[in-house]
């Protein structure tokens, strides 16, 4: 048998193979991503959810109506395609004027719903679908063995690449799209219905997600979560090799699906994590991508600012004092288990918000820093057998570290591109979770001692506990209210206004998002330290992007760069989690209806409407409504 | 240098190209201190991107540029701020989501040392809000200091930048298009302020208002398709005809 680098030529070829399917649909995904993009500026995240339904529609087909595969290969992405036209005229249609951002919310808030849906009709476990009789089998080529189906996909999904590339670039009606991209006030005005255009791509791009599952269906198990995790991974192709042009998704798909392949031949531990290595590189040397060239500056108006100065440092002490008074005696009615989680997670969601609300840095990786920190804290506390404090610290260092470090790489790229690059990080830090020594991979780390705080106040008794909780709650929130009243926050919230103004100031904004990101990560790793401390558990739910998403939904939810909006979000969420537990996955499916809501509808969430609500009677002249004023203005800085 | 003079800003050999096309194409271009310069010329000429390139807000494709006969040519635009030549911008670079006060007070930071404070408080430091208080009243905002920078008028907007601006007491004050959306009597107000401002500093203008710019400017560069046609005072360089020409749109001679 012949070796290349110690590597059995049969494996190589074997994984190579596999790399280039895998190539295959990454380079479709992020093509259909591209076009979508291209056209409404929008970041379509609901797009593995699609993919998903491809995949699912064909399989629905064949076990329920007996329509087999090459029926499913034209019928699935034209149910999918439709139902993304509605949706485009429901929902997307409302968007075009915000931020970016927006539709990257909304979309994730229809994958949640989508996804939860399928998980509660179909479970989450994945079901094989059969290859096609006449693509069964294979050939011998003499160095390796050609399965047919694999050949056909790979065959496919060139043609569908080329003839979508063929379609945008080389005909008319691809030229109109382009033009419309650029200006679609002047398109219009020749004649072109260019709304119309408009949801036709969006439907498109979403046939080809789901025709993408398709072909996926004989190949990966169909299961609900198929498209999610996948998805992840096509973020950071679309990273790599920037959504500019068509055929650099292409490529930049195949390439990586190939350095990939490569990977699992020669060095399998790192199979998992090298696209994101991979990004991280391509950050570092060409910010832009490979392939990028739109430039990123064009952004839509932030929607969510309030439109009120901040409450006087006095109004503001009184409001944290009153708040703390509330939370210290909250036991005496509510089960003290439930308001140490929602503290904690507040906690999580309020360093989210240090970020995301003042720095207007929406960072879809947060769960790393919570779910990190977790196992260190953990694994030092109970291998190490070091003090609840020392664990604490050891963990929120960690997480400092980590958000140091992704920040100076994130940081690089703004609005959409950032949140794709936290993702992907997140997502390489599950991976290592996952495959880690010390991390106990699916079980995660059990029993971990709570200790004797500074070797003198028991924390398994559950007064000390919540105390001290209960300390790290205030402390971390007080921190936070600080900053964002000083100097450094007032900075923050300029730059969030206008980079290049801040800049032409003379402030470093680069340093300033950085030093923000790292400790709105630290923060986060105190939270997380804590959590493991007290529910003696670390686990792969804590890094999992779902947990990132939960945090997003907490502080979109109560109000994003409002002080007490994230608080807020966090104990309706967790109430939410704690009293619909019964319904199973009903709740993923409600998270992604709030997305969806808010995003709609209450883009200040609950605590900034309330703000904007009262400072709008404040106008009109009612002497007993000045109480009232005082507080709604205070609750937000 | 040539005759020994250092510039407030000074090009050599400037270029910016954007795909083939050349912005700006090869300019050597100097700023004399203390003085009021208007760059001027029709759509497209370069000015914007000639601004851009001496603001740092675009790096050049080729040449170099000095400030006070440095080479700053791979300086930040927050390291250009801090050796004090500062900009402005064409469409009203205010902070929407601070108050009046607070975008004033913003640029005040820096030199009173705080621009590093994580935890204090702007409020307690005096020097800040007299400043602060002082740069309201000049420039005809204290009325207005409480109310969020967004929601002012366009006019009023315009003046904030310009006081933000000068907060920073820059020794170059670098204009895009002050007057770009302006209503008549704004125009005049904001005329008066840069006049002011420039008595003791040097001032580099864009501007399309030829009427501001002759009540301003000393010295006038008109720029054609990425490069200098002419330079001198308004009357010098309105009486050439190829500027005229090239106003009018047709090829000089």
């Amino acid at each position: 048998m012949t070796t290349i680098l110690g590597v059995p030529s049969a494996v190589l070829y074997g994984q190579l193979l596999l790399g280039l399917i895998n190539g295959a649909f990454y380079a479709m995904l992020s093509l259909g991503l591209a076009v979508i993009f291209g056209m409404m500026n929008i970041v379509n995240f609901a797009h593995g959810a699609q993919y998903m339904m491809g995949a699912m529609g064909a399989w629905f087909l064949l076990n329920y109506l007996g329509i087999g595969y090459w029926w499913a290969l034209i019928l699935a992405p034209l149910a999918v395609g439709a139902i993304g036209i509605v949706i485009e005229m429901l929902l997307l249609r409302r968007l075009y004027k915000l931020d970016h951002l927006y539709g990257m919310l909304l979309t994730f808030g229809l994958a949640l719903m989508v996804q939860g849906m399928f998980s509660d009709w179909f479970g989450s476990s994945g079901q094989p679908y059969s290859i096609p009789q006449a693509l069964m089998g294979g050939n011998h080529l003499g160095f390796m063995f050609l399965p047919n189906y694999r050949a056909w996909v790979i065959a496919a999904s060139v043609v569908i690449c080329l003839g979508t590339w063929y379609v945008v670039e080389r005909t008319k009606l691809g030229a109109y799209l382009r033009a419309a991209t650029e200006n679609p006030m002047l398109v219009q005005a020749f004649g072109i219905r260019v709304p119309r255009m408009i949801t036709l791509t969006y439907g498109a791009g979403v046939a080809l997600a789901a025709l993408a599952g398709v072909l996926a269906a004989p190949i990966y198990q169909v299961s609900p979560l198929m498209g999610a995790d996948l998805l992840i991974v096509v973020f950071a192709v679309v990273v790599i090799g920037g959504m500019g042009s068509i055929m650099g998704s292409i490529l930049t798909g195949f390439l990586v699906g190939i350095i990939e392949g490569l990977t699992k031949a020669f060095y399998p531990e790192a199979s998992t994590t090298v696209v994101f290595v991979v990004m991280a590189v391509v950050l570092l040397i060409r910010p832009a991508g490979l392939f990028g060239s739109k430039p990123e500056a064009a952004q839509g108006q932030p929607q969510s600012s309030l439109s009120v100065p901040a409450p006087s440092a006095r109004t503001q002490n009184l409001i944290f004092l009153t708040v703390a008074a509330c939370l210290a005696a909250a036991p005496i009615v509510v089960y003290p288990g439930f308001m140490m989680k929602a503290m904690i997670f507040a906690l999580f969601a309020c360093a989210f918000n240090l970020v995301a609300g003042y720095g207007r840095l929406v960072s879809f990786g947060h769960a790393m820093f919570l779910g990190s920190a977790g196992y260190v804290c953990g694994h030092v506390a109970k291998t190490w057998g070091l003090p609840p404090e020392l664990a604490i610290l050891a963990g929120t260092a960690t997480a400092a570290m980590l958000g140091f470090v992704s920040g100076w790489l994130a940081i690089r790229r703004s609005g959409i591109y950032f949140a794709m690059v936290t993702l992907a990080f997140a997502q390489m830090v599950y991976f290592v979770a996952l495959q880690a020594p010390f991390t106990g991979g699916e079980d995660g780390l059990q029993a971990i001692p709570r200790g004797m705080l500074f070797g003198l106040i028991d924390l398994s008794r559950p007064a000390n506990l919540y105390t001290f909780v209960l300390a790290i709650f205030l402390g971390g929130f007080f921190l936070i209210m600080r900053l964002v009243g000083s100097p450094f926050g007032r900075v923050l919230k300029a730059i969030s206004d206008h980079d290049a103004r801040a800049q032409s100031l003379g402030f470093d904004t680069s340093r300033y998002k950085l030093v923000a990101f790292t400790l709105s990560a630290a923060l986060a790793g105190l939270a997380g330290s804590t959590k493991a401390i007290v529910s003696q558990i670390a686990s792969l739910t804590d890094v999992h992007w779902s947990m990132s998403g939960e945090v997003l939904l907490m502080t979109f939810l109560g109000g994003v760069g409002t002080l007490y909006g994230p608080l807020v979000g966090a104990f309706i969420v967790v109430a939410m989690q704690n009293y619909l537990a019964a319904f199973g996955q009903w709740v993923t499916v409600i998270h992604g209806l709030i997305f969806v809501v808010c995003v709609l509808a209450f883009r200040r969430g609950i605590v900034g409407e309330l703000i904007e609500f009262w400072h709008r009677r404040r106008r009109a002249p009612a002497a007993t409504q000045t109480v009232l004023r005082k507080v709604a203005v205070a609750t937000k800085e | 240098m040539t005759d020994g003079a250092v510039y407030a800003l000074e090009t050599r050999g400037l270029s910016r190209e954007f795909g083939g096309f050349f912005a700006v194409n090869s300019v050597n271009f100097r700023l004399a201190r203390n003085s009021m310069h208007a760059v001027i010329g029709p759509n497209g000429a370069g000015k914007t991107t000639l601004f851009n390139l001496l603001t740092k807000y675009l790096p050049p494709s080729a040449g170099t540029i000095l400030h006070d006969g440095h080479d700053v040519t791979r300086l930040s635009m927050p390291a250009m701020a801090k050796r004090s030549v500062v900009r402005s911008f064409q469409i009203s670079a205010v902070f929407a989501g601070l108050t009046v006060r607070e975008n004033i007070e913003l640029a005040l930071l820096p030199e009173h040392g705080l621009a590093w404070n994580l935890l204090g408080r702007i409020s307690r430091h005096r020097g800040v809000l007299d400043r602060a208080d002082a740069l309201l009243g000049r420039f005809g905002l204290s009325e207005y200091a409480e109310t969020m920078a967004g929601s002012l008028s366009y006019g009023r907007k315009r003046v904030l930048e310009l006081a933000t601006t000068l907060a920073l007491e820059p020794k170059v004050l670098l204009l895009d298009e002050p007057m770009a959306g302006l209503g008549h009597e704004d125009i005049g107000r904001v005329t008066q302020l840069i006049r002011e401002a420039g008595r003791d500093r040097t001032v580099l203008l864009v501007e399309h208002n030829m009427n501001v710019v002759a009540e301003l400017a000393d010295t006038i560069t008109v720029m054609v398709r990425g490069e200098v046609l002419a330079e001198g005072s308004y009357a010098e360089v309105s009486s050439r005809a190829d500027v005229m020409a090239a106003y009018t749109g047709q090829a000089h001679a």
